[in-house]
């Protein structure tokens, strides 16, 4: 087993849309190179990829030209100013929204292909709970859940991790709570993170072991600078003037770090 | 490759005797190229004969060549006549997906022929296996389904592990090779009050085969008999967070 070298998979999901899972996936991507990680970033939105648009890119090839035979994988992967890669994915393709089995062996080989590349994969999957999100996070070692402290994005995120436990087995779980308040972020995250390990203990585990298993690794606050930094096609740590949720996220990254054993 | 082409030409002044007569020639065709002629095909008695060939014409056109189970073409039919009967009777229907593993290293290390036999000998198993109103069929190279109606989620597993345990492994020997196969299966059933189509349940089951292939294979999954919707008491419970957090925030 050459085990130790392969990437550390780690699959961002939220289930809702719009929580910033993207913005959280690319901004991580860039703190974890930084620490001198091997980081390759998946846009694992097969249907509506835009991972590339968050970081200016125009790429040539995407990850739908590789199963088509119309590049090699050298020639989709793309080298971000920030010293991770990113392997992009086409939008607006209808034919991947579906796993078909094509899909998912072709995924399989590509990913056992990288492995051996980098140190840690980073897959950022669309929102919902379709076939190709769970395909991504049963390929994954980690599930990190991101989460807003608004009522749709807790009710999204733990019908997907009820159905990842239920139908996947998966019990362990890392969460990030975006657009926490301000004035105390820590607080916010906590207090989501309690709440929903809750109501996930008392309906999914039923004391039946193996428990479900909800550690919150960070919190970024609500920041303007955040969807500015969007609209200006570029990372959190690279605005100016640095924005106050700058820091949280190497705090993530840094958490994150710690728990790919 | 048919040698003549038979063409049927409304203006040609054919009598109805003539234009039955090829008919009869291209289903005989058809039959023959298929490589199921018998003696039947030829009965003297013209009804007996017509009849013979429609019997052999049916047959051609629902089953595979290769395992006799029910080809993909015919499986989605009797799979939504038996959909729309669970959703009549209110009774659940069953359905199985089957995957050999690893079925391309047989064939690249032994060859095409021990692959067909090795299929042919899992279809066998399949068959003898099946309660007497389940339908075995071969839906891809080395994928096969069973549809398994008037089952209960429970009634489900217990038919598919049957067939599952049965095929777990397989020792077979095929030219002085001696191959042990696994496979992997997946089963799920309808939910009678919902509609679904073939698709989408052939899709359901698929997922869950998959499933048995990435933890290890030659397993049997199927999704929790017990709901992963959310209850009312779940969403009032993840609800009561948001209230109690808002009052919070607002202050």
């Amino acid at each position: 087993m050459t085990g130790d070298k392969k990437a550390r998979r780690i699959a961002v999901i939220s289930g809702k849309g719009g929580v910033g899972k993207t913005v959280i996936t690319a901004n991580l991507a860039a703190a974890l190179a930084a620490s001198g990680q091997r980081v390759l970033v998946l846009d694992a939105d097969l249907g509506l990829a835009n991972l590339d648009i968050i970081l200016g890119l125009d790429p040539k090839h995407t990850l739908q030209d590789i199963f088509r035979g119309d590049c090699r994988t050298e020639d989709a992967l793309i080298r971000t100013a920030k010293g991770f890669d990113l392997l992009p994915a086409g939008s607006g393709l209808q034919e991947n929204t579906v796993l078909s089995r094509n899909l998912a062996d072709g995924l399989e080989a590509l990913l056992a292909e990288l492995d051996e590349r980098y140190d840690i994969m980073l897959f950022d999957a669309g929102a919902g709970m379709g076939d190709v999100v769970l395909f991504f996070a049963t390929l994954a070692h980690q599930i990190l859940v991101v989460v807003t402290p608004e009522p749709t994005s807790l009710m999204d995120a733990y019908a997907t991790i009820k159905v990842l436990r239920q139908l996947y087995e998966r019990d362990r779980f890392l969460l990030v709570v975006n657009q926490a308040n301000p004035e105390r972020p820590h607080e916010t995250g906590t207090s989501v993170a309690r709440h929903l390990q809750g109501v996930i203990s008392k309906f999914i585990d039923e004391s039946k072991p193996p428990f479900v298993n909800l550690e919150l690794i960070g919190s970024l606050p609500r920041d303007p600078a955040i969807p500015r930094s969007v609209r200006n096609r570029q990372l959190l740590l690279d605005a100016q003037p640095p924005p106050a949720s700058a820091p949280f996220v190497s705090t993530i990254a840094d958490s994150l770090r710690t728990r790919m054993t | 490759m048919l040698k003549k082409r038979i063409r049927f030409d409304p203006n040609s002044g054919n009598s109805a005797d003539e234009i039955k007569q090829y008919d009869l020639t291209a289903a005989l065709r058809i039959l023959r190229h298929a490589g199921r002629e018998n003696p039947q095909l030829y009965a003297k008695d013209s009804g007996e004969q017509i009849q013979n060939v429609i019997d052999a014409l049916c047959d051609l056109s629902v089953h595979d060549g290769m395992t006799g189970l029910v080809n993909a073409t015919f499986f989605h039919v009797v799979l939504a006549r038996e959909i729309e009967r669970s959703l009549r009777t209110g009774k659940p229907c069953g359905l199985m997906v089957l995957d050999i593993d690893h079925f391309k290293r047989i064939n690249d290390t032994y060859g095409h022929t021990v692959g067909d036999r090795a299929i042919q000998s899992v279809a066998s198993n399949i068959l003898q296996n099946l309660r007497s109103m389940d339908t075995a069929a071969r839906i891809g190279g080395e994928e096969f389904a069973v549809i398994l109606p008037e089952c209960r989620p429970e009634d489900a597993i217990a038919a598919a592990a049957r067939i599952h345990s049965a095929l777990n492994p397989l020792l077979i020997s095929i030219d002085g090779h001696d191959l042990r196969i696994t496979s992997s299966v997946g089963v799920v059933w309808t939910e009678p009050d919902h509609f679904q189509s073939s698709g989408a349940l052939l899709s359901e089951a698929d997922r869950e085969m998959y499933r048995a292939k990435r933890s290890g294979r030659a397993r049997l999954c199927h999704p929790p008999v017990k709901s992963t919707a959310i209850t009312e008491r779940e969403r009032c419970s993840l609800m009561a967070f948001m209230n109690e957090e808002n009052t919070h925030d607002r202050r």
